[in-house]
């Protein structure tokens, strides 16, 4: 069947099995192997990609239910070359070892701080608490987060107190 | 090694560094082994055994056959059934029994290989499996070492059930006539999966020319190089094995599970081929950390001072040998590394058991005994009324004490410098005297302490490793060696030590990760002797890398070596660095005025494995009504010599804690009654997730150090040791119990209290 | 085995009647998707019919409606964790909400894909049975039934709906100024975790007397389905708001576990556990000082 979404700000249409998970469309269609699988069930949240600005396990969507959505994986997180304040204070604060639950857990942070752009630690360990890591034990991760947070709202303070308002990209 | 510049002369050792590939792993750019496309690549798909044990009688892969979009399927009937180990990395080693085959006729636990399915895509050869059918006698089931060694039990293997025994027994009690309280316990712990974020994968692809290539996430190239080398009988340079980007191994990927199977499927199909294992298949197909059962008894002078050790350990191989009688008999090599003991007999026995196959896992069998030895120290402090510390202090090794089991010093020994220091950052004496409450909610707090080691240094057997360093022509170096990176920044320790020593920038230094065919000989990543050894061999390949440019700038700029020295990117005479060539400009000068390359390749061979060392204190609430346990606080505190790169030093010590907080709190492969695992992954192998991870705090003791480079010593393993036993004390303190089965589950909490075992 | 999937992609009820009539048992509603994409991998299913039911905008509103509270089968976890009439009118249901899964779980799994997978430890069916919770039911023929919650239950993983019909809300009437409602669960570990022992509990509570009038108790994953239980009911109908109570409704949650799952292998744990949740059930209805069971005496 015929399926057309947004990727990363790129509109796309692919034939696709109607049984397809989502995972397998942006992996194996689209090429977009940022995205990666650690369990196949929901539980560790190396899937997690965002659909209309909100978080989700793409292995467990059909990839039908992103129809006409518009669909944020971690090869969107950068613009125009320049990498996203969370990209940047992950790899600030150590928050990165082996990287394999590094694209989920940017996109889990990304969907928090678009919702709740202040969030207290306990926040962000419960927006994360889908999102396992082995490697790290969370906390440069949590600290990466926090970071990223307040530097996006002293750019927004600064933006609001320019007279001519240029809009920081976030 | 020379005298070692001072720390705070240091320029980027020591210091925060991110990973070196940290902005391509956020951006998603970098190639596991899962994203890799070749052309004309399959996709395999492994058909396993749902019996524990049983004789295969019939196989009708028909169905499977004749499925649109199958190209092959495997299982005993058409594939060799030559026995080998997936554990041997040597031709000849010992300790390797060959019992294991790409399928097999008899399965010997849930999980066994039976066939595979090679197909154009992973979906259809996952419907595929389905259709395979097979019928199987059922034979008996042995779940636990302890019914597999019992008189009359069903033989699993031809030679028997004991894989291995061991004994060893070194110095005499000291008795004198004050006297002696004696404290037996038995600890055991659970079988455990590695939970690397990335599952089990393998790629390789085989030509017309005969040539076999494998790309897998492997700790040891040249240790898959030789299991399918010698299986297949490929002579060694017709395999070439590249090391590929890997999602976190912490063991699980040290011996050769996927390699041969999918060399195989490669063979017959002429095409290339990937194996890649969903997560139920990664715990209960793969290895696990095998179970253990250790009785510990100690015989202490009531003044606190240990006279005598007896530990008897019972572990559980599993379905096959592996690395069994290596990891387990290692067990009886940590004690001794960790207090004196006049007396030190342990006497072990590893059984075979249809259940999930124990290999390496982190730490090696450290974690497991130091497990045993510190919840049974805790219950001597509780004898003879004794604060845990001040217990741990009467009999922690001493700095340059000799090991008496292996012989060999343990260095610059800094563990009772952790213990103090990390006692007084914890608040020790206030917290462990404290009111812990006696509602339901109860507070206590735990120390461990926890040895390990620096490399796989033997009286018996060495460690070294060849690194290649040569110079760009702008000045820029490439390191060619057979690195293994699993995820914890071992190739930017190796690009700052580099950089560290040529007075460059990190960034200009390359490193390569290992390929069988390209870089020169290293035995892998594990046994703790990636910082210590091959950290080593990079900043003794720098070093003579060093004397490479003084002579080629002695000869360039005519003036004998003595007047020159290295400085930050050039070569300068020593006298008011009057004259000076920069590194690229001085490459250039030896390619075209002297025909020479600046290039060095040199072997640095380890002469001393010293103790690695840490101690860590845990606070618990447990809730006495669930029986639910929270680490509130947590200290960590390791002997690490120098930190090379401080925050992946913490990082894994971070890391390590969370390993360790699952092991004594929650994880465990669980097997039923009929000895089937557990279906579902991490739905039912549960993980601490970031909301259950306390704050913890890391302190690093960075004494004089031994022979690692700048005087570093391994992290990776040592931080996951002491853990557990940490988290158990605390509860022990907390209720007035003596838990000793890990993982302590709300289940084990409850119903000690319901024996009455606490007290209020 | 390769025949192709239909998606089927209905935008109102008209268009969904006719869809369901052509539902064979090999077909699948698609709410969420979390329980459907694990039955394609694991068991292999190509669906000959995978009725979306994503369209069909109604199904997932929320809303007061005739002096009760609809809440559209569609409607996610996350949106009843959040919305301010569940919250107001149906406490326990938002907070059973706020415990299912991770955040992303959460966004993207339906409470009616919960009822209709029937797990006997589904997080919304102690809430919804606790709040005398009614599913309407829609079927290819057009008609609305409606239908108490313990009645489509019919065990684990099963319920009574025919092939042709699909529960479209959840309609309970809102509780009364009095009432105080709570969920609790136990799990594994403290947060993405399928529950233990769970409960739900809506008590009418007359703060002046300090009287507990009425009482609605539903217990889950401890059986074949969630249950209301009469005796532990009877522990808090009519009592005094006090730790009297708070005891012999602890006690009353042990019996009934016990004659639940008597000869399980988890009865040991859950029979002792079950005083923490009932505690924690207590203490959540902050009908008086917090109380705390008496341990290990």
């Amino acid at each position: 069947m015929r399926l057309s979404f947004v990727a990363n700000g790129v509109r796309r249409e692919l034939d696709i099995d109607p049984t397809a998970r989502l995972v397998d469309v942006l992996r194996l269609d689209l090429g977009l192997t940022g995205t990666k699988e650690g369990c196949g069930e929901g539980e560790c949240g190396a899937c997690t990609v965002l659909v209309d600005n909100v978080a989700v396990n793409s292995c467990l969507l059909l990839a039908v239910q992103v129809r006409g959505k518009r669909i944020l994986t971690v090869e969107g997180l950068a613009r125009d070359g320049e990498m996203d304040v969370l990209q940047q204070h992950f790899i600030g604060h150590g928050a990165v070892q082996c990287g394999f639950c590094s694209p989920g857990m940017l996109l889990s942070a990304k969907a928090l701080l678009l919702a709740n752009p202040h969030p207290s630690e306990a926040e962000i360990r419960t927006a994360l608490a889908g999102n396992l890591c082995r490697c790290t034990g969370y906390a440069a991760i949590v600290a990466a987060v926090a970071a990223a947070g307040e530097t996006m709202a002293t750019a927004r303070a600064a933006c609001a107190s320019e007279p001519s308002g240029e809009g920081a990209s976030t | 090694m020379s005298a070692r510049p001072v720390p705070g002369d240091l320029k980027v050792v020591g210091r925060d560094h991110p990973i070196a590939d940290a902005s391509v792993k956020v951006t998603g750019g970098l190639v596991y082994a899962t994203d890799m496309e070749l052309p004309n690549m399959l996709h395999a798909k492994l058909l396993l055994s749902t019996v524990p044990h049983g004789r295969i009688i019939r196989i009708d892969t028909s169905e499977a056959v004749a499925l649109p979009g199958v190209v092959a399927v495997f299982s005993h009937e058409n594939a060799p059934v030559k026995t080998y180990s997936r554990y041997r990395m040597l031709p000849g080693q010992n300790s390797c029994p060959e019992d294991e085959t790409l399928f097999a006729q008899t399965v010997r636990f849930a999980g066994d290989r039976v066939a595979a399915v090679v197909a154009v895509n992973a979906r259809i050869a996952g419907d595929a499996v389905h259709l395979i059918h097979v019928e199987y006698e059922e034979l008996p089931v042995l779940l636990t070492a302890e019914e597999s060694l019992q008189e009359g039990a069903p033989r699993l293997h031809p030679a028997g059930n004991l894989l291995h025994e061991f004994d060893e027994l070194v110095g005499e009690a000291s008795f004198s006539a004050a006297g002696a309280v004696e404290v037996t316990t038995t600890v055991t712990t659970p079988r455990v999966h590695h939970a690397a974020l990335e599952p089990h994968t393998c790629l390789a692809d085989y030509d017309e020319s005969g040539k076999l290539t494998i790309w897998s996430p492997t700790q040891s190239v040249f240790g898959a190089r030789t299991v399918v080398a010698d299986l297949f009988r490929l002579n060694y340079n017709q395999v070439r094995v590249i090391k590929v980007p890997m999602g976190g191994s912490f063991g699980g990927k040290q011996e050769f599970i996927l390699e041969p199977v999918t060399a195989f499927m490669a063979m017959r199909t002429r095409r290339p081929v990937r194996l890649v294992l969903d997560r139920e298949e990664c715990i209960f197909a793969t290895m696990v950390r095998g179970a253990t059962a250790s009785r510990v008894s100690l015989t202490v002078s009531v003044d606190g001072a240990l006279r005598s050790l007896d530990v008897d350990t019972l572990f559980d191989a599993g379905a096959y040998a592996t690395s069994s009688i290596d990891y387990a008999a290692m067990m009886a090599h940590k004690l001794t590394r960790l207090y004196r003991v006049p007396r030190y007999h342990h006497h072990g026995r590893v059984a075979y058991t249809t259940t999930p196959v124990a290999g390496g896992c982190r730490a090696y069998g450290a974690p497991e005994i130091v497990a045993a030895m510190e919840i049974a120290m805790d219950q001597v402090a509780r004898e003879l009324a004794m604060d845990p510390v001040e217990l741990r202090l009467r009999n922690l090794v001493h700095p340059l004490d000799v090991d008496p089991l292996s012989g060999m010093s343990l260095g610059d020994a800094r563990v009772r410098q952790c213990l103090t220091e990390g006692a007084k950052a914890f608040g020790w004496s206030e917290r462990f005297r404290a009111a812990r409450g006696g509602g339901r909610y109860r507070r206590g707090v735990g120390v461990a302490c926890g040895a390990h080691k620096n490399g796989i240094l033997s009286a018996d057997f060495p460690d070294f490793s060849t690194m290649t360093l040569k110079m760009n022509e702008d000045g820029s170096v490439a390191l060619i060696a057979s690195l293994h990176e699993v995820g914890c920044g071992s190739l930017t320790v190796m690009k700052l030590i580099v950089a560290e020593e040529l007075g460059i920038s990190p960034e200009t230094v390359s490193v390569t990760e290992a390929d069988s065919d390209l870089t020169p000989y290293d035995f892998g990543c594990y046994g703790s002797r990636v910082t210590y050894v091959c950290g080593a061999a990079a900043y003794s390949t720098a070093l003579a890398l060093k004397e490479r440019l003084l002579e080629a700038a002695a000869e360039v700029m005519l003036r004998p070596p003595h007047e020159l020295r290295v400085g930050d990117g050039r070569v300068e005479t020593r006298e008011g660095a009057s004259e000076s060539l920069s590194f690229g400009a001085l490459v250039m000068a030896a390619k075209t005025q002297l025909g020479e390359d600046v290039i060095v390749q040199h072997t640095h061979r380890a002469t001393s494995n010293p103790g690695a060392y840490s101690v860590q204190f845990a606070e618990v609430l447990v809730d006495c009504a669930s029986g639910l346990t929270r680490v509130t606080d947590f200290l960590a505190v390791g002997d690490v010599g120098q930190a090379i790169n401080r925050s992946m030093v913490e990082g894994q010590f971070l890391g390590a804690i969370q390993m360790g907080i699952g092991f004594a709190l929650c994880e465990e492969v669980g097997l039923d009654d009929g000895g089937r695992p557990a279906p579902g992954g991490f739905k039912n192998y549960h993980v601490v997730n970031a909301p259950d991870m306390p704050d913890v705090r890391v302190l690093l003791v960075e004494h004089d150090g031994d022979d690692g480079p700048y005087g570093a010593k391994s992290v990776g393993e040592i931080a996951t040791v002491p853990t557990a036993p940490a988290v158990v004390n605390a509860m022990n303190h907390a209720l007035g119990t003596t838990l000793t089965e890990l993982p302590v589950t709300p289940e084990r909490v409850l119903a000690a209290l319901s024996r009455g075992e606490g007290e209020a | 085995m390769t025949t192709t999937t239909e998606v089927l992609t209905p935008t109102d009820r008209p268009g969904l009647t006719r869809m369901l009539q052509r539902l064979t048992a090999d077909s699948r509603f698609l709410a969420g998707g979390t329980d459907l994409v694990r039955s394609i991998i694991n068991e292999h299913l190509r669906p000959d019919l995978i009725l979306d039911l994503s369209a069909v905008r109604e199904l997932a509103s929320v809303g007061l409606e005739d002096g009760g509270l609809r809440i559209g089968a569609t409607a996610t976890f996350a949106r009843l964790e959040a919305d301010r009439l569940v919250r107001q009118h149906a406490r326990c249901l938002s907070d059973a909400a706020s415990m299912v899964g991770s955040r992303q779980i959460r966004n993207v799994a339906t409470v009616g894909g919960n009822v209709a997978n029937a797990s006997p430890c589904g997080d919304s069916l102690p809430a919804l049975l606790a709040l005398g919770a009614e599913a309407e039911i829609w079927d290819g023929d057009g008609r609305t039934v409606r239908k108490p919650i313990k009645d489509v239950l019919s065990g684990p993983g099963r319920t009574t709906l025919r092939s042709d019909q699909m529960i479209a809300a959840f309609v309970c009437r809102t509780l009364g100024d009095g009432a105080r409602a709570a969920f609790v669960k136990i799990g594994c570990r403290s947060t993405v975790a399928v529950a233990r022992l769970s409960m739900a509990v809506i008590v009418d509570y007359d703060s002046d007397a300090g009287l507990l009038s009425g009482a609605r108790v539903a217990l889950g994953a401890v059986g074949s389905t969630a249950f209301r239980d009469e005796l532990v009911e009877a522990a808090l109908k009519d009592q005094p708001a006090d730790v009297r109570t708070a005891q012999r409704f602890a006690e009353a949650c042990v019996e009934a576990v016990c004659r639940s799952i008597p000869g399980r292998y988890s009865l040991p744990y859950k029979q002792l556990a079950v005083r923490a949740l009932a505690y924690d059930a207590w203490n959540a209805l902050r009908v008086c000082p917090t109380c705390e069971p008496v341990c290990w005496d």
